[in-house]
């Protein structure tokens, strides 16, 4: 096992290639202009090689000449620096763009993402300690009544619920997402939540409680801090949700001013941008932001959480 | 776990009285969105599935005449057929491709490198879902896209295809959506149940000289079991109800060559005005799921259940 170490180290990085390629694609397609996408498939951005030339120009001989265009493909003729920036807004271009396009329906699911998130970990934390550190009477059937609903799938309850949400008069507005989000969403949360709080010591719960810490004590000050952890994945999970979630949103939502990301990109692809790929792609890689910032953030809760066994049926 | 109720204050009546009337109290938003938002749809699932009605027309009660309709619709056979192709597809290689990597970056010996190359393939998981449709089928089985334009730089320019637009390639396609299926939270689970292997077996598995593919194939994957299971169900599930990929791809499209039964109860419902009929199919594929869940829970036992057997 030792001596062929290195290649499962290359096979590995063989399948991540594989997994990473059609987004290296997208990337530098979103800096490449149509001409470019639909005449040389396969090359860097144009752009690119002007911004590296006159960027090594201004250092060396900062009085040369460039014959270049610019963002509109105008030709212009311009010194070493100037050229430097028009390359430089060439790149940029499809991401300034599609940044007009989108950010209302980014503003929009961040938005929706803040308010669901906290509802389901406030909601579920709650219910959750309750079910799981008190006896009371019905405390068993309420678990049963919240966990039953794991067992119906979206594809029973899409039509009738787009019924429901219908004859609230929801349609077109905030609340059609973020109330059927925090009533799904909880579910998950309580389940796994409750898992974990069964398994915290009585002595921890007894001894606060010599101690006269309060039922709210109890929460906020030692259940509260110890499911961090917990806390991180299933907030990682709920935000992913609720980011990826199209079909809901694209039936409710279909006044633009409420679009979110997923139902805005669909949107934005079968519309009269649907053939200026680099500005589709842009969008696609600004859309991809917010989850990396919060990745950059959660990555290592997130993998011990999942790593930890959380998930087994 | 003892229970809490073993305290002295709790054994005082009116205590315990308003005790429970405020475990209720909290627990009443949980409870009213999940009656409201869930319990009261899935009712509505199956009253509605029996009559026939459009939104803000009249309704007729047909009975169970949606459901005949359905089992004589021509679109039914095709549709179950793909939607049992794309399911099985599915199954086989999130199984297979996802364990695979686990374990191979299980056995990458520094740390270091195992926790880099796991956040490699979580990577992807930050581009949305509707993004990555778009990106394969804008990008990649695009007429100028990849697959075709690879092709040309290969020389078999007669091999060029439109891929999504073409009877014989469409379903297919759509198959190998996300190739290589070496989804970055697969992967975790998968890596979080060999991690879970006790050393002891690891042990007497190098002492037997059950080493390399042998070991993987009689030890890992029995021992595994439980987030195999895991997987499969999710797949399966996902499988059976899923439609937007189709519904971005190729709308069902070309005729209904990867038309699903979601994607037929979608256009029912929000292009045709059916609501009746695809409340309908949505309770036919409710009872699928859940009696696959039931057979699951059955006749599949996880590692911990084998192990209690053995």
């Amino acid at each position: 096992m030792k001596k062929k170490h290195w290649y499962i180290h290359l096979v590995i990085i063989f399948f991540s290639t594989l997994t990473l390629t059609p987004f290296a694609f997208v990337i530098n397609n979103s800096m490449r202009n149509n001409t470019e996408f639909y005449h040389k498939f396969f090359g860097l951005p144009e752009a690119l090689g002007v911004l590296i030339n006159a960027g090594a120009a201004t250092f060396t001989n900062p009085a040369a000449i460039f014959e270049t265009v610019d963002e509109n493909d105008e030709p212009i003729v311009v010194e070493a620096r100037e050229a430097v920036h028009y390359a430089w807004m060439r790149l940029t271009k499809s991401y300034r763009q599609s940044w007009t396009l989108i950010r209302p329906y980014m503003l929009n699911s961040i938005l929706v993402c803040l308010v669901t998130a906290t509802g389901v970990l406030l909601l579920g934390s709650i219910s959750a300690y309750i079910l799981s550190r008190y006896r009371f009477f019905g405390s068993k059937a309420i678990f049963f009544f919240i966990i039953s609903t794991m067992m119906f799938p979206g594809v029973l309850t899409l039509v009738p619920a787009y019924l429901l949400v219908k004859s609230l008069h929801l349609l077109n507005s905030y609340w059609v997402l973020v109330l059927p989000y925090v009533a799904g969403g909880q579910v998950f949360a309580i389940f796994v939540f409750k898992s974990f709080f069964d398994g915290l010591p009585e002595d921890l719960f007894e001894s606060a409680r010599i101690d006269g810490a309060g039922h709210m004590q109890l929460y906020w000050n030692i259940v509260l801090p110890l499911s961090k952890p917990v806390m991180s994945v299933v907030l990682v999970m709920n935000v992913i949700g609720t980011w990826n979630n199209f079909l809901w949103p694209f039936i409710t939502n279909t006044d633009a001013k409420y679009h979110v990301i997923a139902s805005g990109l669909y949107v934005l692809a079968t519309s009269v941008h649907a053939q200026n790929m680099s500005t589709l792609f842009a969008a696609y890689m600004i859309a991809s932001i917010p989850l990396l910032i919060m990745f950059t953030y959660a990555t290592k809760p997130f993998i011990q959480g999942v790593t930890s066994g959380a998930f087994k049926a | 776990m003892k229970p809490t109720d073993s305290t002295d204050i709790y054994r005082d009546r009116h205590y315990r009285l308003w005790f429970t009337l405020g475990c209720y109290g909290l627990l009443a938003a949980t409870v009213i969105l999940l009656t409201v938002f869930i319990y009261l749809p899935v009712a509505w699932a199956f009253t509605k599935s029996l009559y026939q009605f459009e939104i803000g027309g009249d309704s007729q009660f047909v009975g169970l005449g949606n459901y005949r309709e359905f089992f004589n619709d021509p679109t039914l056979w095709p549709s179950f057929g793909h939607m049992l192709f794309l399911t099985s597809f599915a199954v086989c290689v999130r199984l297979s491709m996802p364990l695979i990597v686990a374990k191979l970056i299980h056995s990458v010996r520094h740390e270091k490198w195992r926790y880099f190359y796991r956040i490699l393939f979580l990577v992807p998981i930050v581009v949305p879902g509707v993004a990555v449709q778009l990106i394969w089928q804008g990008l990649i089985y695009a007429d100028k896209g990849l697959l075709n334009e690879a092709l040309m730089a290969l020389g078999r320019g007669n091999w060029t295809h439109g891929w999504l637009s073409n009877p014989s390639t469409a379903l297919i396609s759509c198959a190998f959506v996300g190739f290589p299926w070496i989804g970055g939270f697969e992967v975790l689970i998968y890596y979080a149940g060999l991690s879970g292997i006790p050393d002891s077996v690891n042990e007497a598995a190098l002492l037997e000289g059950c080493v390399g593919i042998r070991k993987f194939f009689k030890i890992d994957i029995p021992m595994v079991l439980s987030q195999l299971k895991l997987i499969l169900m999710l797949t399966i599930i996902g499988g059976v109800q899923g439609f937007e990929g189709m519904l971005i791809l190729t709308k069902g499209g070309p005729g209904f060559e990867t038309t699903v039964p979601g994607l037929w109860m979608y256009y029912n419902a929000f292009s045709f005005q059916r609501m009746g009929y695809a409340c309908a199919i949505g309770v036919l594929l409710f009872v699928l799921i859940f009696g696959l869940t039931v057979l699951n829970f059955k006749y599949f036992k996880s590692s911990e259940e084998i192990q209690a057997i053995q």
